[in-house]
């Protein structure tokens, strides 16, 4: 069957819709007095949370700096923590910037486009968090051994032990309590979203290209009049 | 308590229902998911109705809005594969012959299922009977642009229709 006979038919179908589908007025005016779940709201949501921990982070380890400045091997450190606590707040606002300004009632092509943006920022954000917790491992040791708990050797060498077995107990935490979340975590880690993400721009890239004439005259039945 | 702009909003979503539930009929197989659907469609409905722009057809802004929140639903690869809850109440209720339509219009659904999101709000806003300057404002992009994709998407239905007589 073609098309445009298909199409008859779905006229036909959208007829019989008035009388066969019924909007649930009761659950609708529930809408207005319940707060209503909705993934960007959420996601906003989320990370303004994370904002106003980077925000208590960053002033803490500010008068930290301050306390400890007359002792460098534990107020250069906290420096370092401090400036990528920084560059961590000005990614979450930025997220919170693109999240807020997304506008649904705008051309499908270009509010998929941002979305997928926001998507893969998301991403790189999830991606240097770790990598730069990782990387930051020492300035952290430094500061909460040197400067906070003022410790000595021996209890440096029990909280190796504590550092290495909290990341297992909380990767167990997170995989028994939230495994959808864990494996939306663990994907995004591995880069499969973010392949995701760019595949999903191309397509909109090439869903938004122009056809050359060419290729239109290529195209059997081409007619823009129709 | 509900206002006179809540009442008209509603008016306005029973008078469109249609859209509402082919949007979701078409992006969604699971019944579950497409109250799920519905629900985000019309919260995002309710939220920019307050700048809804009245020199717009209310059509073309309501699919806007659905079609973005659809494809934007469906992508988000853990809804799809949720089980659905039995027995509870639906946003959107249908009738047995609805969900389970005529076998060409079966047919249609079927054929919109396998496109990619993109080409599925072409091909609803295409039945739907939107012209291709509509169709292009929505979608943002060229009138040109949605010509040749529906003739595109004409001739892929064709050809598939061929490879199935050709292997019966």
């Amino acid at each position: 069957m073609e098309l445009d006979e298909l199409k008859e038919k779905w006229v036909e179908h959208d007829r019989k819709l008035d009388q066969s589908i019924r909007l649930n007025r009761h659950l609708l005016r529930e809408m207005y007095t319940r707060r209503a779940k909705f993934a960007l709201g959420r996601l906003a949501a989320m990370l303004a949370a994370g904002a106003l921990f980077m925000l208590i982070v960053i002033v803490s380890l500010g008068r930290f700096i301050a306390l400890h400045w007359s002792t460098p091997h534990v107020s250069v450190p906290a420096m370092i923590l401090d400036l990528a606590a920084i560059a961590a707040l000005a990614a979450l606002i930025a997220q919170i910037g693109l999240a807020m300004t997304i506008d649904y009632n705008q051309p499908v092509a270009e509010i998929q486009k941002r979305l997928e943006i926001l998507r893969k920022f998301r991403i790189r954000y999830t991606q240097a968090i770790i990598l730069t917790t990782t990387l930051t491992w020492w300035p952290i040791f430094s500061v909460v051994m040197g400067g906070v708990l003022g410790l000595g050797i021996r209890w440096i060498l029990i909280n190796i032990a504590t550092g290495l077995a909290a990341p297992a107990l909380v990767i167990w935490v997170f995989l028994k309590l939230a495994p959808r979340m864990s494996q939306q975590f663990l994907k995004e880690l591995a880069g499969y979203n973010l392949k995701a993400a760019s595949g999903f721009l191309t397509t909109l890239a090439e869903f938004e290209k122009d056809y050359s004439p060419q290729e239109r005259s290529s195209i059997r039945e081409y007619s823009p009049e129709e | 308590m509900i206002t006179a702009i809540q009442e008209r909003f509603l008016n306005l979503m029973e008078d469109h229902k249609k859209i509402l539930y082919k949007v979701c009929r078409s992006y969604c197989r699971n019944p579950g998911d497409r109250d799920d659907l519905a629900q985000e469609i019309i919260v995002q409905l309710w939220r920019s109705f307050a700048m809804f722009d009245e020199r717009v057809r209310f059509s073309t802004w309501m699919y806007r809005i659905a079609l973005n929140v659809a494809i934007s639903f469906y992508r988000r690869e853990s809804v799809r594969t949720r089980h659905v809850v039995p027995g509870s109440e639906h946003l959107l209720e249908a009738t047995d012959e609805t969900e389970n339509p005529s076998e060409e219009v079966g047919l249609l659904y079927r054929w919109i299922e396998e496109l990619d999101p993109l080409n599925k709000a072409l091909v609803i806003l295409y039945l739907d009977g939107n012209n291709y300057q509509e169709t292009a404002a929505i979608l943002g992009i060229s009138e040109t642009n949605v010509a040749t994709k529906i003739s595109r998407l004409k001739e892929t239905l064709r050809q598939k229709k061929e490879v199935q007589h050709g292997t019966r």
